[in-house]
């Protein structure tokens, strides 16, 4: 999503706007969802920061609505563009997420994404976002990919070069559906809701965790674009191998020698997929899991 | 000691002490080696940390740990571990703990640390006896800012600090043998992908008392440019090629406790790592690359 | 001259290169590395000729940096946070060699509890060192101050080092549109370095930081220095003025925006400036007299200049991203005692503290704390200092208070 910014972010600016991106990093790691941000505008701009009311969002896992720690939906309105890469529809996405603005779904026909697509979700947002907005050119955009991508290589640029650009066709349809917001106005501000902090003892009031193994209330298993998934019949019980190798203690042998996976925190990094010497574990795209189980989550 | 509780794999523990849930990169090495560890030395333990991946395991209110933590800064983990372990002494000598509460003292640093800042604050605790644990995950960079070139980083490895075509012109500093040179109580090298090694030495550790040091290979996913899966891959290809040597240090002499039968080529550890890239394409560094083995070979005829 | 995407990270690395600087000693933090990280791959590519050296910590970079100065080389390095707190002994040692270098600082709020997010109590920390202090708003103004800093540490009047400034995250990896200067301009604008007696030469012995016995040679010395930081008010007009020639931009050591006919003026440091001209735009839209009046200029501090910007105005707002704790805000500290006893000091003083460790602050908080502030103005009395922190906050806080069972069953979770 990084790239995506920095394509969008790029075109906006060869079209003669204003521009202010960046990507959110935050303490977690390679793998952990993230979020990057553009603002564009005739005018200078002096807002900063994370977008408190977006106009469009751009979702590049369409695991991640359901977990509320990506945020996802913060700040939606009923301005708010939605433009989820999913193999579900937009009427289940308006109806599941409530979206009372318009949405729309890539791929547009339908076809589940491929593993291979997805070091090119990036330029594809940045591609349909830049023909959701109206005012950047195809031009502008293919030179914004050429510019940003330039490090991978002229194959990288290229093969993104074209994903991009079907986007951008693929989205004739909605040009210009994106509206610039209105500022926040002096006369007609929602007051915040401030308090004084009264004192609390610093058995309360000191940065201190009390209790043990805390962090599995942190499921790191939104992470995963694949999950490994156990034959039975193929494992061959040796009772440590795959649990001793993750890194995430996510796998614990059953008394009866049987791997158990805690698909909750699992980040799918596939150590035991590439691990496991009778090849019992087997790596599943994500997205082909399914939907209910992830929204019992 | 002769006695070991692991004999063989089945030995190893099967579920873990360690919580899921952290924030650390999918495939760890560094994870894999901490969690190995910590189920053998179990939750009577408080952890004392400095600057480094490893420090954002406990970020209000989570924590993996069942046992204690303390965040000190990136040069004074070992001074940290030296006021909990006097403090519980002299809690324990007036009686005002009960021995039962004791803890294992642990440190638990980074490469950055370790052989860096830390390491005049390393040298002064060993100096001073200090009973504690000291264990460092190496991952042979400043692996939390984006992987620059730190004293743990190898001759011509690409780091964010050292892109250029022969990446990094020092070499990696000897940090076992500075370590030996003080003549603590122990020292060992271990990696997280020969678990039994591993299991047998913190096993060991664990029973002496003194300062007893730990140095872990952390195969880095983002930082060495591999794919997550083949973390455990390349740990053993680091200990099969003779490059990261898995040996200890106890009672003033250094055996090693894994010696490679015939070792692999050093290229084949290199080969599967982007930071290495350079070496092999877009063409072949065969200067670079008989100077990585002969290093390696010079190494395991010297022993 | 072309506009281009720049972080300010990369603007910061921009102005170094700019400023031709010889010698660059380094250690990474977030979230300052990129800086170092451009800067390393520019003198590895052969893009800048001089070099980067990576040190063991904060603590000998600045030594090593100091040390470089002294023997009469331009030098440049930077740091954020616990990085700037590890160096500090050496911060105010090298101030005193009274030899010039720019630190840039990237602003992250210091632990404990540790964060990588951004405030300024970090850089406020070394206010009294003896380095000057320069704060940005924008990635434009990060590479641009950076050119002027070396102009004015290295004026001979002068002579000290420069902190120049920018906010982490906010700046830090923020890109926007900075336009970069001419390098034949800016070698224009700032010639390389003539150290003069800086040096260490086997043709010239020279001692330098050298200790002193009794309180009179340190008196002379300390004070001395802060003699020459004082002068650096003057200089740092010259220089702004020769900047806005060369360039077409002028950097004010106090910006006053909108300050003229202003009845409460928001005075703060930092990127969130422009959150608050943002804010004062749309208060006069609302028909209220607001203005902005932002410090650029930290150490030294232009008393007068903070005088005149203020004195139309009956109350000011300080909002400081910053906690002096047991006394409140730094720079409501700093203004209160820039203003005291001033004839024409606005009658109001209000206390804010926001932005701690990132925390963003929305333009309806800077429209309430105009109102607050007008309250004041209308009451006669300043208020109680605030801080900015919702009810909602508090709840989450709870929330993760009742994780980490933080006093098991005392503490009450609100819903």
């Amino acid at each position: 999503m990084k790239t995506a910014s920095r394509v969008l972010g790029t075109a906006f600016f060869s079209c003669g706007f204003e521009v202010q991106d960046a990507p959110r990093y935050g303490a977690e790691r390679r793998g952990a969802p993230t979020f990057a941000y553009v603002r564009a505008s005739q005018k200078p701009i002096q807002e900063r920061g994370v977008i408190r009311n977006p106009d469009l969002v751009i979702v590049g896992d369409d695991t991640l609505p359901a977990v509320p720690a990506a945020g996802v939906m913060h700040g939606v309105g009923a301005q708010t563009v939605m433009l989820i890469h999913s193999r579900d529809d937009a009427d289940s996405w308006r109806h599941r997420l409530n979206l009372a603005g318009p949405v729309i779904v890539l791929p547009t026909n339908g076809d589940v994404a491929a593993d291979t697509d997805l070091p090119f979700v990036g330029c594809v947002s940045a591609g349909a976002a830049a023909r959701l907005t109206g005012v950047i050119s195809r031009e502008a955009l293919m030179a914004a990919v050429a510019k940003e991508l330039e490090p991978l290589g002229d194959r990288a640029v290229r093969e993104n070069e074209r994903r991009a650009l079907a986007a951008y066709e693929d989205m004739e349809a909605h040009e210009g559906v994106v509206r610039e917001a209105r500022d926040i106005r002096a006369e007609e501000y929602e007051a915040p809701d401030w308090i004084h902090l009264a004192p609390e003892e610093a058995k309360i009031s000191a940065p201190a965790i009390h209790a043990a193994a805390t962090s599995e209330h942190v499921e790191t298993g939104a992470w995963r674009t694949a999950r490994p998934v156990v034959d039975e019949a193929r494992c061959n019980r040796c009772w440590w191998i795959c649990s001793t190798y993750c890194p995430e203690s996510a796998i614990a042998v059953s008394p009866e020698g049987r791997p158990e996976i805690d698909y909750d925190h699992c980040k799918g990094c596939m150590i035991c997929v590439a691990i496991c010497p009778s090849h019992a574990i087997a790596a599943v795209p994500e997205e082909a899991t399914p939907r209910e189980e992830l929204e019992s989550r | 000691m002769n006695e070991t509780a692991f004999k063989r794999m089945k030995d190893l523990p099967s579920t873990h002490l360690l919580g899921t849930g952290t924030p650390m990169c999918a495939g760890c090495g560094g994870l894999i080696a901490l969690h190995e560890i910590y189920d053998v030395l179990g939750p009577k333990s408080v952890f004392v940390n400095a600057a480094g991946c490893m420090t954002l395991l406990s970020v209000f209110p989570f924590t993996p740990f069942r046992s204690s933590w303390l965040y000190t800064s990136m040069a004074s983990a070992p001074a940290g571990a030296q006021g909990v372990r006097d403090a519980l002494d002299i809690l324990l000598e007036q009686g005002r703990m009960p021995p039962e509460d004791d803890l294992d003292v642990v440190v638990l640093t980074g490469d950055g640390s370790a052989y860096g800042m830390g390491l005049s604050s390393t040298s002064s605790a060993i100096e001073r006896g200090l009973d504690f644990l000291y264990i460092c995950y190496d991952n042979e960079g400043y692996g939390n800012t984006g992987h620059q070139a730190s004293g743990a980083t190898p001759h011509a490895a690409k780091t964010s600090t050292t892109r250029g075509p022969g990446g990094f012109s020092g070499y990696k500093k000897d940090l076992f043998s500075i370590w030996a040179a003080h003549q603590p109580a122990y020292v060992a090298t271990v990696i997280g992908s020969e678990p039994l090694d591993l299991a047998r030495k913190i096993e060991k550790a664990k029973s002496l008392r003194g300062p007893r040091l730990i140095i872990a290979l952390a195969p880095c996913p983002t930082g060495w440019e591999f794919e997550p899966r083949d973390s455990i891959e390349i740990g053993q290809l680091a200990v099969k090629t003779g490059i990261w040597p898995l040996k200890e240090y106890v009672d003033g002499s250094v055996a090693h406790t894994v010696v490679p039968r015939r070792r692999a080529p050093v290229e084949q550890y290199l080969e599967k790592q982007g930071r290495f890239a350079h070496l092999f394409h877009p063409q072949r560094n065969d200067r670079l690359l008989a100077e990585l083995q002969a290093r390696v070979d010079g190494y395991w005829d010297s022993v | 001259m072309s506009r281009e995407l720049l972080t300010g990270n990369g603007a910061a690395a921009w102005g170094a290169r700019l400023a031709e600087v010889d010698y660059v000693p380094a250690f990474p933090i977030t979230p300052q590395t990129e800086i170092i990280e451009t800067l390393a791959n520019w003198f590895e590519s052969g893009e800048m000729p001089g070099r980067l050296v990576t040190l063991e910590s904060e603590h000998s970079m600045i030594t090593a940096a100091g040390a470089a100065a002294a023997t009469g080389v331009r030098v440049f390095t930077a740091t954020s946070s616990q990085g700037l707190l590890y160096g500090m002994e050496m911060i105010f040692s090298v101030a005193g060699w009274r030899a010039p270098f720019v630190l840039v600082n990237v602003s992250r709020g210091l632990g404990t509890p540790t964060t990588l997010e951004s405030d300024h109590t970090d850089v406020l920390a070394a206010r009294d060192s003896g380095f000057l202090q320069l704060h940005c708003a924008t990635c434009q103004e990060v590479v641009d101050t950076i050119l002027m800093a070396y102009r004015i540490a290295e004026d001979t009047r002068i002579r000290l080092p420069v902190i120049v400034n920018l906010d982490g995250f906010y700046l830090s990896f923020t890109r926007e549109p900075v336009e970069l200067p001419d390098p034949a301009l800016a070698r224009r604008f700032l010639p390389p370095f003539d150290a003069q007696n800086l040096r260490f030469r086997a043709s010239a012995p020279t001692s330098q930081g050298v200790a002193v016995l009794g309180g009179s040679p340190y008196s002379y010395f300390r004070y001395q220095a802060h003699l020459a930081s004082l002068r650096a008010i003057e200089v740092y007009d010259e220089v702004a003025d020769e900047f806005e020639a060369a360039f077409g931009r002028r950097h004010e050591a106090i910006e006053a925006y909108r300050c003229e006919d202003a009845d409460i003026l928001f005075v703060m440091i930092g990127s969130f400036a422009t959150k608050a001209k943002a804010a004062v735009d749309q208060l006069r839209e609302a028909g209220w007299r607001v203005g902005l009046a932002r410090i650029r200029l930290l150490r030294p501090l232009p008393v007068d200049a903070l005088r005149r910007v203020t004195s139309g105005a009956r109350g000011l707002a300080v909002i400081d991203q910053n906690l002096s704790m047991g006394q409140g805000g730094v720079l409501h500290s700093e203004v209160a005692s820039a203003l005291y006893g001033h004839p024409k000091a606005p009658p109001i003083l209000a206390s804010f503290i926001g932005g701690l460790g990132g925390r963003d602050i929305s333009p309806e908080e800077l429209y309430e704390i105009a109102a607050e502030t007008r309250k004041a103005i209308d009451e006669g009395r300043s208020p109680l200092p605030r801080l900015l922190f919702t009810r909602d906050e508090l709840r989450e806080i709870r929330k993760l208070q009742a994780i980490a069972e933080v006093e098991r069953n005392e503490l009450e979770v609100k819903r």
